[in-house]
């Protein structure tokens, strides 16, 4: 209630006192030239106007491209506004002479983790920002140790950085910072290369230092679930805010988050839909009140209640497609282990006896925290690795056969983690063919080949004339996946194959994934993000490199304790779902919002006739 | 993929070697390097043996790790010594057909196969298994800093040497993602014809480059961030200090050089 206040002050009051805010823009615009090259500029900050209270929590939202990062250099003096300016703590950042200061206070964390580490050992990278400034020896030397502990790293200080995993590198740059002792941390979308565990660890020791050292967090981000916990969202499009609130002022208004390519909370967005079933107009304007007043979860379950009890929703006929899985196993994996640098003191247990059969036209999901073994695994089904001990067999193919792993290749298609960062030729069609040219496809299936992947990832055909390199990156990603389905193999690996998209990129991601699912391949799908699984056939649980489990979608996530020991998340909708079951006095059960939805409204419907009879 | 670097890596201790001030060694290394260049004969090579050996002791590293380090040049050695050996004059030792080896060429290619040797020894003490690179820029660094009257950047050069340091790790990394995700795609680079095989490289080297430079940008950013505007008014957090051992050191090791070179020019005959 006291936050809600803060803001409206900052809305309504034109006489702010300005030592209250950290940073404040008017009417800012940037644009990135290029006339010089004869294209014309990209605008990428239009007429943005804010103001961030000191010691609060903010996150900008909006899609890929729609200018959020700029709007964070803008706001540390890395890129200067065109028009309008940008005050961050009562510095003007077009005065070169607070430039150095304004650093020292916004101190910023990028997204990868790798590409901001300055220093060979962790505590020479904790220093650097104090040597710049040119602190003492001695209280570099302190501030090092203190920035050390308060991340939980000290005992890492004289490890090389590369020893280091992606959650601790964060860290790291987080505690570079703290060693210029800032008022404000901006994360640059800083925990979307990492997995849900360390992610969320990260935010935790974010909240702390808002909490304990009443810093002032700006947090862009496409990750809703860690938005919801800011004071005050902004949401971008285009270079504009769009428009801003309390997470609940924004999250109350669904239509307008969605326009914006963003993602509802999972219990919004199964309310949502199922108002979105409701065709009768007496209740339009029940919903239009009903929408402001949901936010918790606890309002959603009653609202939907409360709907249920004056009218009847229209059932959803959504067309599943049918499995097309046949009995002939197409991937066995039988006793497998593989240990890196083995025999030597540095021994790492990568997988650990792993078995498991793969059916023609399944959809599987592999599921595990970061190194349990998933890449190793997957590096394992086209010969990439051999194994040591074991069998692993596509088909009648033997991967320890030297001869078969080109057959196994052509085969089994493996698109690995940003797969656009292996583009490299001079045209995009040159790129998807030099994966079918290796496996001796020929012309005209060449052709025929590209042009039908290039169609599957939504791309127009004049684009394989242009060069890969001046494409965005949500082009280059759909480049590079087509390179693996011009080859059109029967069996699809993909790893993260959505990770650091926003969630329209996301959801094209996933229909491409069905589409294949419709041509019967195989699909194997590595994936941290337990919406997605929900979604497959079943799902590999792998915990430290052993298998954890192997099962259907219910099994594994009804199956709480095997869950928790391998470090995942229960999908945020089969949650939901057991409020509603609590609610309504029936079992809902589902994993994804569509399905909750469905099952809810075919229960209701159930009822009224059960009733009517 | 690091037990192959040439000359060995960092063994970690505490050794008299490992606390002497890295700009300390640099200086002893080039003048035991001099040292051991100019002689021609047996008798001071032989004693600058003896002091490696007193390196090797005190340094407290296992003679295993230190004969790591030699390994890699063992085909330099040898091809020295097979050059040297047959292209010496006077009077001949063994005759075989059209090969004639003199004793001459035989002592040659002796000095010279163990001059190499120590060359490559004393480096590896002195700078790669007792230094960590970070030392290592950072006694560069200050030994260039009089050169800045002449606007040479030593800061600069000691801050890319120490960043390309930290990345050998992470684009080794990035190199062997790169050559899966390929191999996936069918790129082989163990068979097939010249032009295949450089294809296939190429396909590794594009995206390592356009990688290197994305990275570059991006480090530029977070060191820009952190405030980083070059090497005026920088501090360290390890500063150097040259201790009474560094004193000690330089003199036994100046002591010795001097006397071999002195000898050298004063009596070129007597030894």
């Amino acid at each position: 209630m006291k936050q809600q206040q803060r803001f409206n002050n900052v809305q309504t009051v034109s006489n702010f006192v300005d030592q209250d805010l950290a940073i404040k823009t008017e009417k800012v615009n940037f644009a990135y030239p290029m006339s010089e090259i004869g294209v014309s500029d990209i605008v990428a900050v239009r007429d943005v106007s804010l103001q961030v209270q000191k010691g609060l929590h903010i996150a900008i939202l909006g899609r890929n491209g729609s200018g959020k990062s700029t709007l964070a250099k803008l706001f540390n003096a890395l890129e200067l506004p065109d028009q309008g300016e940008v005050v961050v703590f009562g510095m003007n950042t077009l005065d070169d002479e607070s430039v150095w200061s304004i650093r020292q206070a916004c101190g910023m964390v990028f997204q990868n983790p790798d590409n901001q580490i300055v220093g060979t050992t962790v505590e020479e990278d904790v220093a650097f920002g104090p040597e710049n400034l040119g602190i003492p020896s001695a209280e570099i030397r302190k501030r090092v140790d203190q920035a050390l502990a308060i991340v939980g790293l000290s005992d890492y200080a004289s490890k090389a950085p590369s020893q280091l995993s992606g959650g601790q590198k964060q860290k790291l740059a987080i505690a570079g910072i703290l060693a210029m002792q800032p008022l404000c941390f901006i994360l640059d979308e800083s925990t979307s290369m990492l997995d849900p565990g360390a992610a969320g660890e990260l935010m935790t020791l974010i909240k702390s230092l808002q909490q304990e050292q009443d810093m002032t967090i700006i947090e862009i981000t496409h990750d809703i679930e860690s938005a919801i916990l800011a004071d005050y969202i902004y949401i971008m499009q285009q270079g504009e805010i769009f428009f801003s609130g309390t997470p609940r002022e924004v999250f109350t208004r669904p239509d307008k988050v969605l326009s914006a390519g963003l993602d509802l909370p999972q219990h919004l967005y199964i309310n949502y839909l199922f108002n979105k079933s409701f065709k009768q107009a007496e209740i339009e304007k029940y919903q239009a009140e009903s929408f402001e007043q949901i936010f918790t979860t606890e309002e959603t379950v009653n609202a939907m209640f409360e709907l249920s009890k004056i009218a009847k929703p229209e059932i959803i006929t959504k067309t599943t497609s049918k499995k097309n899985e046949k009995d002939e196993v197409i991937i066995s994996v039988q006793d497998l282990s593989f240990t890196y640098q083995k025999d030597t003191e540095f021994a790492v247990k990568a997988v650990q006896n792993v078995s498991f059969e793969v059916r023609k036209g399944e959809m599987i999901a592999v599921v595990g925290h970061s190194g349990s073994g998933k890449s190793t695994l997957i590096s394992h089904l086209n010969g990439l690795i051999v194994p040591q001990q074991g069998v692993v067999k596509i088909a009648d193919l033997n991967t320890s056969y030297k001869r078969d792993i080109p057959k196994i290749r052509k085969q089994l298609g493996l698109l690995f983690q940003y797969p656009e960062h292996q583009l490299f030729e001079s045209t995009v069609y040159d790129d998807i063919a030099f994966g079918p040219k290796q496996f001796g496809i020929k012309e005209p299936d060449l052709t025929k080949n590209i042009e039908q992947a290039v169609d599957i990832v939504g791309l127009p055909q004049d684009i394989l004339q242009r060069s890969p390199f001046e494409l965005s990156g949500g082009q280059q990603r759909r480049v590079a996946i087509a390179g693996v389905l011009a080859t059109d193999c029967s069996i699809y690996v993909l790893d993260e194959p959505a990770a650091g998209l926003d969630p329209i990129g996301q959801q094209e991601i996933f229909g491409y994934i069905e589409h294949l699912r419709d041509l019967g391949k195989t699909i194997i799908l590595v994936t941290h993000d337990m919406k997605l699984a929900a979604e497959m056939d079943r799902i590999l649980v792998l915990s430290d490199g052993k298998l954890a489990c192997f099962d259907t979608v219910e099994k594994v996530f009804s199956n709480s304790d095997l869950l928790k020991k391998s470090g995942l998340e229960v999908p945020a909708a089969y949650n939901f779902a057991k409020l509603l079951s609590e609610k309504f006095g029936e079992e809902i059960s589902g994993f994804t919002a569509d399905q909750v939805t469905s099952n809810l409204i075919r229960t209701l419907n159930r009822r009224e006739s059960d009733n009517d009879a | 993929m690091h037990d192959r670097l040439l000359l060995g890596k960092y063994y970690p201790g505490e050794s008299v070697l490992h606390r002497l001030d890295p700009r300390t060694k640099f200086i002893l290394l080039i003048v035991l390097m001099v040292t051991l260049l100019v002689p021609k004969t047996a008798f001071p090579l032989l004693l600058l043996a003896l002091s490696s050996v007193f390196l090797i002791v005190i340094s407290k590293i296992p003679l295993k790790e230190i004969l790591n380090s030699l390994r890699s040049i063992i085909f330099i050695v040898l091809f020295a010594f097979v050059i040297n050996v047959f292209s010496g004059t006077g009077k001949p030792l063994i005759t075989f057909s059209f090969i004639t080896i003199t004793e001459e060429g035989l002592t040659n290619a002796l000095l010279m196969s163990l001059r190499l040797m120590l060359l490559v020894l004393d480096t590896t003490l002195f700078l790669t298994l007792t230094t960590t690179p970070l030392q290592l820029s950072n006694a560069l660094e200050s030994l260039m800093k009089p050169l800045a009257v002449f606007r040479f950047p030593a800061h600069e050069i000691a801050m890319m040497m120490s960043i390309a340091l930290r990345f050998v790790p992470t684009l080794l990394e990035e190199t062997d993602k790169i050559m899966k995700a390929q191999s996936s795609r069918g790129a082989n680079y163990d068979t097939g014809g010249i032009f295949k095989k450089a294809k296939g490289y190429v396909s590794i080297i594009v995206p390592l480059f356009i990688s290197s430079f994305r990275r570059a940008d991006e480090l530029a950013n977070a060191m820009e961030a952190r405030c980083y505007h070059g090497g005026s008014g920088r501090t360290k957090l390890n500063e150097l200090h040259f201790t009474k051992l560094d004193f000690i050191f330089s003199l036994v090791f100046i002591l010795i050089s001097a006397i071999i070179l002195f000898a050298h020019y004063r009596y070129p005959n007597l030894i």
